[in-house]
Order: structure tokens, then sequence, then C-alpha cells
């Protein structure tokens, strides 16, 4: 779900930068406060070489198949490197691969960064007392979350001369062929962190 | 830099004459580092991208009928924000992997440390570039040996999927306890990134063409 270049106004591309900034800035501060961040470095790093490889992957989701998000997933196990993770990764896949955009970068880092915040308070907030339905949530509901922002930047981006109703009947088809996606990470995600907390809790920290 | 200046120039192009500019310009910029091969390789997936846009929107948007092919109507507005859309995105993906696709893990992160990028992010980035072949390889093996067990398909596979996933995740963090070891005893207290290098005259050169033609491009757009 990457916003390619050239489809929204440059205007909204250069705010996406600056909010872009302003969220891994924030994020970089709260690391920053870690009793030794150099330490978290290579751990994100592995991690999110795991999230990078397993997101290539097209995971069957009948009647098509899906390449999963896993923004809630990076959200609930990488705490606040999450989003630098998120825009290291999106700035390899647009520079080596030519998925999602460079001018396009800022958006899509929001669009995956601020979900990925969200299951991590999720978590926080209730992966102790309720596991299985706050990982459900922040799998299923990261993916939402992504979904209403990549509709919203969409819908604001395209020229406004278009015809507003056919936008959003084609957008509104976008975002209901996504929701088994949003069910599917759901799934993987509760499947995940259930595991991980019968025989590895170190890789979940905040329970 | 200059891939950042020539694409938000180009992405700043609202006309179809400035479209055509910024399509010969990310041409020359194509030739001139001799990849064409591999740029027109890798753009096979984003044309066909470009032209589900201009076929859509084309076909979607607007009230002027260019064309009615049976229940069809091609729409010149639609058909016009299409070819816009679609000219940015190759033009802009097409100097991005001419320029970037190339360089070094190394340089790449060595650029974005000039660009001001804090040297946590650049740790990031080189790690996960060092090890993201290695991380993709175990996905792929555990994958196959998943697939000669001869699993199970559709939803009921997700939480094989799941299972795929959380060994990854284990190896990956036995992987950087070891990393970090390694880290300590080489004294990269201070982190693994590169420093942030400086600029010779041939790069200010190069970033001063390019800051050229993005407003060249902004300006002849606003003019036409």
């Amino acid at each position: 779900m990457h916003l390619p270049d050239g489809i929204v106004p440059v205007e909204m591309a250069l705010a996406g930068y600056g909010l872009s900034a302003g969220l891994a800035a924030l994020a970089l501060s709260r690391i920053r406060t870690l009793p030794d961040p150099q330490a978290e470095v290579p751990r994100a790093a592995m991690l999110t070489t795991v999230f990078f490889a397993a997101s290539l992957v097209a995971v069957p989701v009948p009647p098509a198949s899906v390449h999963l998000m896993l923004a809630g997933l990076m959200g609930v196990m990488l705490g606040w490197f999450a989003v630098p993770a998120i825009l290291v990764g999106l700035f390899l896949q647009a520079a080596l691969f030519g998925h999602g955009g460079v001018t396009t970068l800022g958006l899509n880092g929001l669009i995956l960064g601020v979900p990925a915040l969200v299951a991590m308070g999720l978590w926080r907030l209730a992966g102790g007392r309720w596991p299985d339905l706050a990982a459900l949530g922040a799998g299923a509901g990261a993916v939402v979350v992504a979904l209403a922002l990549f509709f919203g930047i969409v819908l604001a981006g395209l020229p406004t001369e278009l015809d507003g109703a056919a936008e959003r009947a084609a957008l509104a088809v976008f975002v209901l062929a996504h929701l088994p996606l949003a069910m599917a990470e759901g799934v993987i995600v509760l499947v995940t962190l259930r595991v991980l907390r019968r025989v590895e809790p170190r890789l979940l920290p905040g329970v | 830099m200059i891939v950042l200046v020539l694409a938000f120039g180009i992405a700043a192009v609202q006309g179809l004459v400035a479209l055509v500019v910024a399509v010969i310009l990310a041409i020359g910029v194509v030739l001139a580092t001799g990849r064409a091969r591999q740029v027109v390789a890798r753009l096979r997936a984003p044309t066909a991208l470009a032209l589900a846009i201009l076929l859509a929107l084309a076909l979607s948007a607007g009230d002027t009928t260019l064309a009615q092919i049976g229940p069809l109507r091609l729409r010149q507005e639609g058909g016009a924000a299409g070819v816009l859309i679609a000219g940015r995105l190759l033009s802009i993906l097409a100097i991005t992997l001419a320029l970037l696709a190339p360089l070094s893990p190394f340089r790449l992160v060595a650029g974005l440390r000039g660009l001001g990028l804090p040297l946590v992010m650049a740790d990031l980035a080189l790690l996960t570039l060092r090890y993201l072949d290695e991380s993709a390889a175990e996905l792929r093996r555990a994958r196959l040996a998943r697939a000669l067990r001869g699993g199970t398909s559709g939803w009921r596979a997700l939480p094989d999927h799941a299972m795929l996933l959380v060994t990854g995740l284990i190896r990956a963090q036995s992987r950087a306890d070891r990393v970090y070891a390694a880290m300590r005893l080489r004294g990269h207290g201070a982190g693994v990134g590169p420093p942030s290098p400086g600029l010779r005259a041939a790069d200010l050169a190069a970033i001063g063409a390019a800051i050229g033609a993005g407003l060249m491009l902004v300006m002849l757009d606003r003019a036409l």
C-alpha cells in the first residue's frame, strides 16, 4: 500500500516530508531516552530485515494473494524504533527496487508509521491484560488506519476537476478489496505474538 | 540530493508540454548513466501500474467525451490527468533507478548522512542492507521446507505463515545479539554509520545542474 511518485501534488508530498520528519524526530527523541540506544539498533535492524523480507512474500488470502504490511507487528515489537525502521525500509524499497516513491516517501512514512505507533499504544495499553485481543486489534487495526490514511491522502491529492463521485467509488472498492488483508494481518499478528509470548518473551517489550 | 531535486521538479509539473520536457530529461539522465537496459527492465511493473491509472482515469473521470467504444466512454479530463500522473511516475522512477540503484549500500547511506540523516537511522539502514539477503534467504528456505512437507492453503495456511515469521524473528534476535557483541568488540560505541562525506567540486556542479534543471522545469510549466 505505497503511494507512487507523481500521483499527489508536490505541495502535499513536501508536507508529507515535513510531517514524517516530525514523527521521526519524536521517535528519535524517545529512543534517546533509552538506557543504551545503540544496543537496540542491531535488534531493530535484524527484525526490520525479517519484516521487510516477509512483506515481499505473497500470502494467499482467497480469492487472491496479498503482501503483508506488518506495520502493526513492527509497532508492537520495535516500539518507537518502528518509525525510523519504516522510513529506512521505504527508502531502500524506493531507491533499490523502485517500489513506492522518493517524492512520496514522507507520505508513505505517515501511512505506515502512524499505524505502527497506534499498534504500539494499543499493545502497551492492553497487551498485558488481554494479549490476544490486543494482538488482533494491533494487526488488523494498523491495516485499517493505514487504509484510512491512504484513502484520505489520495482523495485529497487527485485533481479537483475530476469526478468526485467516481474517485470515491474507485477508492471505496480499493479499500474494500484490502479488508481481507486486515483480517489476515490480524490473524498472523495474533498467532505470532501468542507463540512469541511462550517461547521468546524478551522479543516483546512492555508485557 | 540530485535525485530529490529532479524528482520534486518533475512532481511539480502540471502541463503536458512541461511533461514532455520532463520525460526527455529523464531519458537523458538514464542514457547518461549507461543503465538504459536495467532501468527499462525494472520499469515493467511500474509501467503496468501507470497504464492502469491512465485507463482508470480516462474511463471514469471527466465530462468531455473523446471517443465511445460500446459502453466505454473515453474522457478528455481523465485522460489528461492520467497522462500527467503516468508520465511523472515513470520519469521520476527512471531517474531514481538510474542514479540510486547502482550505488553500493555504503555510498547510499553515506549520501544520506550528507543530507543530515541521524546516526541511528544510518546504522539501521546499513545493518538492514547488510542482513536483508540473509533474512530473505532464510524465509525462502523455510517456505520451501513447508511446501515440501505439504502445507495447507488459503485461510488455514495463515497460522503456518505466522510460524515462519516467528522462526525468522527468533533467528533475527539471536543474530542481533551476535552483531551487537561484535560491534562492541570492534569499538563501535558511537555506531557503525559512515562519516558524513564532504562535497567535491564535481558533486557541487551536479547538484547545481540538478537544481537548475528542476527550476527550469517548474518555470516552464508555470509559463505555459
